[in-house]
C-alpha cells in the first residue's frame, strides 16, 4: 500500500537558464530587442512609444492611441483591418500612464507584409472627422458602462488620492471630455509622440536577420531623440475616502502607499513580504478573508512600478455588509507581520513558491522576453533574477518583520471604498 | 503537430502524455466528465460549488494548495456547463507532489463542514461579483432559459439563484462526489519533459489503487427543435440598451460545429467582420457588436450581441441585422473573405498552442470528444470548409424561428 499521508520529497530549484535577446541600436538611446529562439511559426513585434496618458492635454493620448488604425487618405479603417486580417494578423494597442504600445501578432511568413500595412496606417493616419466622432460615441458608452462598476469607481478615486501631486498621473476622463476633441490637437500629438516618439522595439520570432535590419530602417525615423522624462515622487493623501454607489451589493476596496521599483535595494525583499501578505492563493489575506471568513471571491496585493517610482496596493471586492470587517482584518494581518516573525514553515513554502513562479515566468521565448524587458526598463539585466533567487534563499523572518515595520503604517495608507454605505 | 501517447489504467482512468523536452515545467491536468448540465434543476450551481470544495482538503491530506505551493507550483480549475477541469503547473522535478495531491482528491475528499460553509460564502460572493454587481451581469441568467426550455443548458454554471447554493447540504456533496469523481469518469493529461515509461510508473503508483467506480450514465432531456421566434425584454438600470440574439447551432462533435464557428467569425469576430463594418462603422447603429459561439458539447448557441447607440431603437437594429443575415444566406462569401477567416484561425491556433497548459487542457478535452488527436485534425477541418458550406449553415440556423432575442432596456 502506498503511503498517502506522506508527501513526496521536494526538489529545490537548481537554476534558471536565461536566454539573452539580441540588442540592436536604432539610435543611441532607442534600441531593438530581438528574441530569436522561437521554435514555432509565431511572431510578436511591439512598438513602444513615449505616448502614455501623462503626455499631452486631457485625454488626447488615449484618443490618438485608439485612432491609430482609423484610416489614411487612401484607405478606410475597415480596409486596413481587412488587409491585416487577410494576413491573419492580430493587432493590439494598449496605453498606460508612461507608455503606449502597439503590438503585432502573426505567423512569421506574414510579418513583413503585416508590419508594412501597420506602419503605413500609423504613419499616415488622417484623423477623419467621422472616425473621431465614432470614437467619442463609443467611448462615451463604455465610460457610462464602466461607471456602473465599483471596481472602476474605486480605481479612479484611488488614482486621484495617490497621485495628488501629479495632475498628469491622476487625471480622469470626464464625460465632458467626450463631447468633442480638436482634430489639429490630435494631429499634433500624433506627430510629436508617435512619429517622433518611438522608444523601443521588441521582436520575438524566428526571423531572418535581414528583416530585422529592414525593420530598423522602416521605423528608425520615428525614434525619440531626447530621453523621455518621468516623475519620480508620489505625494499621496492618506486616510479614507468613500465613493457612494447605493445600489451596489458589493463594495470595492483599494488601498495603497507610494513605494519604489526595482531600482530600490529593498525591492526584492519587499516582494517576498508582500507575497506572504497578499500575492498568492495561499497568502494571509486570501487565507483569512476568503478561505476563513468567506467575505470575498478574491483579494490580492501587488507592487506597481513606473519608470522612476512605484506603489503598493491591496484590492478586493467584498459583500457590502462586511466591508468594514474586511478592513479590520487587513489591518490585523498587517499588524501581525509587524509584531510576529513569519513561521519557518510558511516562509519555506513561500520561498519555494516564488522560485517556482520565477521558473514559470521564464518558460518559453515570449515569457523570457517579458522577463528581460521588465528589468531592462530599470537598467538591469538577467543578473537581477539570479540576485532575486539569492534574496529568496537567504531572507529571514527578522528581515521581513523589519521591512513590515519600516514600510507599513496603517495611518499612512490611502484607503478608498466604492459601494453602498451600510 | 502535437505529439502524445495514451494509456488506460485497469481502473479505467484514461491518461494522455504529452512530451515537451524544452520546458522545465510540468502540467497535470484532470478533466472530470461532469458539468452544470448534469445537475438537477432543483440543485443548480452544484458542479461549480463542488469545484471549490475540491480545494478544501482530501481524505489523507488536510490542505490541497499549501503542499503544491511548497513544491513551487500553483493550481486552479474551472467549471463549464459540460466539464470540470483542474490543473496544476509546477517545476517538473516535483511532479509527484501534484500526482499525490490529485490522486488523493480523486480517491476521496475530506468533506469538512468548515470547507462547505466557507466555500458556500465564497461562491455567493462570486455570484454577486460576476452576475449581480456588474451592468448586464445577469444577462446569461435570463438568456439561457429563453433559448433552452428543456435542456439543462437553461441554467448557468453559477446556478439559477443564490438560494440553491445556500441550500446545499453535505449529503448532496458526498453523493455528487460518489457519482462523478472516479477514475472511470476522468481524463488525466500529463505534459512535460518526461519519458513515457516514467509517466506510466508514476501514474500507476498514485492512481492504480483507486477504485474505478461506475461511469455515470448521462440521460439529459433533449431540447426540442425550436420552431418559433422568442423574445423577451428586461428592464435594467444600465447606461444603454443591449441586445442578445441567440441562434441554436450544431453540437461540438459535429463537423458542422466548425462551419457555424466560422460563420460567427464572418459575422462578428474582428473589425473587418460584416456586422462590425456595416452596422457599427457604416450605419453607426451600435457602439459595439460581436458574434461568437458558446462551444458547448450539446447543441450550442451562435450569439450576436451588442449595445445600441443613443437614440437608436431596437427596431432599427433588428432591421439592419436581418438585412446582413439575409445577405450572408443569399450570397456566398468571397474567396478573399474565406481566406481571411482561415488565416485568423490559423494564427490564433499557433499562438494558443505555445503554452504547455493550453496543450495539456486541449488534449484532455479532445480526448473527451473522442480522440485527443482532434487537436491536430481541427486545422484540416477548418481548411476544408468552403464558401458554400458557410452559406448552407447560414440558411440552416440564421432564421427567426431558430432565434431567441433578449433585449435589455435601459431605464
Amino acid at each position: 500500500m502506498i503511503q498517502r499521508e506522506q508527501a513526496p520529497p521536494i526538489f529545490p530549484l537548481e537554476k534558471i537558464s536565461f536566454i539573452e535577446p539580441h540588442i540592436f541600436d536604432i539610435t543611441q538611446s532607442v534600441k531593438l530587442y530581438w528574441m530569436e529562439a522561437v521554435k514555432d511559426e509565431t511572431t510578436r513585434v511591439e512598438l513602444h512609444f513615449d505616448a502614455g496618458t501623462i503626455r499631452g492635454d486631457k485625454k488626447l493620448a488615449s484618443f490618438v492611441n485608439s485612432l491609430l488604425l482609423s484610416g489614411t487618405a487612401e484607405k478606410t479603417s475597415t480596409q486596413i483591418h481587412e488587409d491585416l486580417d487577410g494576413l491573419g494578423a492580430f493587432i493590439d494597442h494598449e496605453i498606460a500612464q508612461e507608455i503606449a504600445i502597439v503590438s503585432l501578432y502573426c505567423l512569421r511568413e506574414n510579418v513583413e507584409a503585416a508590419m508594412a500595412i501597420l506602419l503605413n496606417a500609423i504613419e499616415n493616419v488622417a484623423f477623419h472627422p467621422n472616425e473621431v466622432s465614432d470614437l467619442l460615441r463609443e467611448r462615451k458608452q463604455h465610460f457610462l458602462v464602466s461607471s456602473e462598476k465599483v471596481n472602476i469607481l474605486v480605481r479612479r478615486a484611488f488614482q486621484k488620492q495617490l497621485f495628488s501631486n501629479l495632475p498628469n498621473y491622476s487625471r480622469q476622463l470626464q464625460l465632458e471630455d467626450l463631447e468633442e476633441v480638436s482634430i489639429p490637437d490630435l494631429k499634433r500629438f500624433h506627430n510629436e509622440f508617435y512619429l517622433q516618439g518611438l522608444t523601443k522595439v521588441v521582436v520575438v520570432g524566428n526571423l531572418e536577420s535581414a528583416y530585422i535590419d529592414r525593420l530598423i530602417d522602416a521605423v528608425g525615423s520615428w525614434s525619440k531623440l531626447a530621453k523621455p522624462e518621468f516623475e519620480s515622487e508620489i505625494v499621496h493623501i492618506p486616510g479614507r475616502l468613500h465613493v457612494e454607489k447605493s445600489d451596489a451589493v458589493q463594495t470595492a476596496i483599494r488601498m495603497g502607499i507610494p513605494l519604489f521599483n526595482k531600482k530600490h535595494t529593498d525591492f526584492l525583499d519587499f516582494q517576498i513580504l508582500q507575497t506572504i501578505l497578499g500575492d498568492y492563493f495561499g497568502s494571509r489575506l486570501m487565507s483569512n478573508i476568503r478561505e476563513d471568513k468567506g467575505y470575498t471571491y478574491g483579494i490580492g496585493s501587488g507592487l506597481a512600478e513606473a519608470n522612476h517610482m512605484g506603489y503598493f496596493i491591496i484590492a478586493t471586492e467584498v459583500g457590502k455588509d462586511v466591508a468594514e470587517a474586511t478592513l479590520t482584518e487587513i489591518r490585523n494581518e498587517i499588524e501581525k507581520l509587524k509584531t510576529e516573525p513569519v513561521p519557518a514553515e510558511e516562509l519555506g513554502l513561500v520561498k519555494n513558491y516564488i522560485l517556482g513562479q520565477l521558473l514559470k515566468s521564464a518558460d518559453g521565448p515570449n515569457a523570457m522576453m517579458d522577463l528581460f524587458m521588465a528589468v531592462q526598463l530599470h537598467g538591469k539585466d538577467f543578473d537581477f533574477y539570479n540576485d532575486a533567487i539569492r534574496h529568496v534563499q537567504q531572507i529571514t523572518p527578522e528581515r521581513l518583520q523589519q521591512l513590515a515595520n519600516q514600510y507599513f503604517d496603517w495611518d499612512n495608507f490611502t484607503i478608498v471604498t466604492a459601494g453602498a454605505q451600510v | 503537430m502535437i505529439q502524445f501517447e495514451r494509456f488506460t489504467l485497469e481502473n479505467g482512468l484514461r491518461v494522455i502524455f504529452h512530451q515537451d523536452t524544452t520546458t522545465p515545467l510540468a502540467v497535470v491536468n484532470t478533466l472530470y466528465d461532469v458539468g452544470a448540465r448534469d445537475e438537477s434543476p432543483e440543485k443548480t450551481g452544484f458542479a461549480h460549488l463542488f469545484e471549490h470544495l475540491m480545494f478544501g482538503g482530501s481524505v489523507n491530506i488536510p490542505d490541497f494548495d499549501a503542499p503544491l505551493q511548497h513544491a513551487g507550483g500553483e493550481s486552479n480549475a474551472f467549471t463549464s456547463n459540460d466539464i470540470t477541469n483542474y490543473y496544476d503547473i509546477l517545476p517538473a522535478q516535483n511532479i509527484e507532489t501534484a500526482l499525490w495531491l490529485e490522486s488523493d482528491r480523486m480517491l476521496s475528499l475530506g468533506f469538512t463542514p468548515k470547507s462547505l460553509e466557507t466555500q458556500r460564502s465564497v461562491v455567493i460572493e462570486e455570484f454577486k461579483q460576476r452576475y449581480l454587481n456588474q451592468p448586464y451581469g445577469d444577462v446569461w441568467l435570463k438568456l439561457r432559459p429563453l433559448a433552452y426550455q428543456v435542456h439543462p443548458y437553461r441554467w448557468a454554471t453559477i446556478g439559477k439563484e443564490i438560494k440553491h447554493i445556500e441550500d446545499a447540504q453535505m449529503e448532496d456533496v458526498k453523493a455528487f462526489f460518489a457519482k462523478y469523481y472516479n477514475p472511470r469518469n476522468a481524463i488525466l493529461c500529463i505534459a512535460g519533459n518526461f519519458e513515457l515509461e516514467q509517466v506510466k510508473t508514476l501514474v500507476q503508483k498514485w492512481y492504480g489503487d483507486i477504485p474505478g467506480g461506475i461511469r455515470p450514465g448521462r440521460m439529459l432531456p433533449q431540447e426540442p427543435v425550436q420552431r418559433a421566434y422568442r423574445e423577451e425584454t428586461i428592464e435594467r438600470k444600465v447606461p444603454s440598451d443591449a441586445f442578445y440574439y441567440a441562434f441554436k447551432m450544431p453540437e461540438r462533435k459535429s463537423m458542422d460545429y466548425y462551419v457555424a464557428d466560422m460563420l460567427s467569425d464572418a459575422l462578428g469576430r474582428d473589425k473587418s467582420s460584416r456586422l462590425y463594418a456595416s452596422i457599427q462603422k457604416e450605419q453607426k447603429l451600435v457602439t459595439e457588436i460581436h458574434a461568437y459561439v458558446t462551444g458547448s458539447l450539446d447543441n450550442g448557441l451562435l450569439i450576436v450581441d451588442g449595445k445600441l447607440s443613443p437614440d437608436v431603437t431596437f427596431e432599427q437594429l433588428h432591421k439592419a441585422l436581418w438585412k446582413e443575415l439575409d445577405l450572408i444566406q443569399a450570397e456566398m462569401i468571397s474567396e478573399t473573405e474565406l481566406n481571411r477567416l482561415k488565416n485568423k484561425i490559423r494564427t490564433a491556433k499557433e499562438f494558443q498552442e505555445q503554452g504547455l497548459l493550453n496543450r495539456a487542457m486541449n488534449l484532455a478535452y479532445f480526448e473527451l470528444l473522442g480522440d485527443a488527436d482532434g487537436i491536430n485534425q481541427e486545422q484540416f477541418v477548418y481548411t476544408a470548409i468552403q464558401s458554400e458550406d458557410i452559406q448552407k449553415m447560414a440558411n440552416e440556423i440564421l432564421n427567426p424561428d431558430n432565434c431567441s432575442l433578449l433585449k435589455v432596456k435601459a431605464i
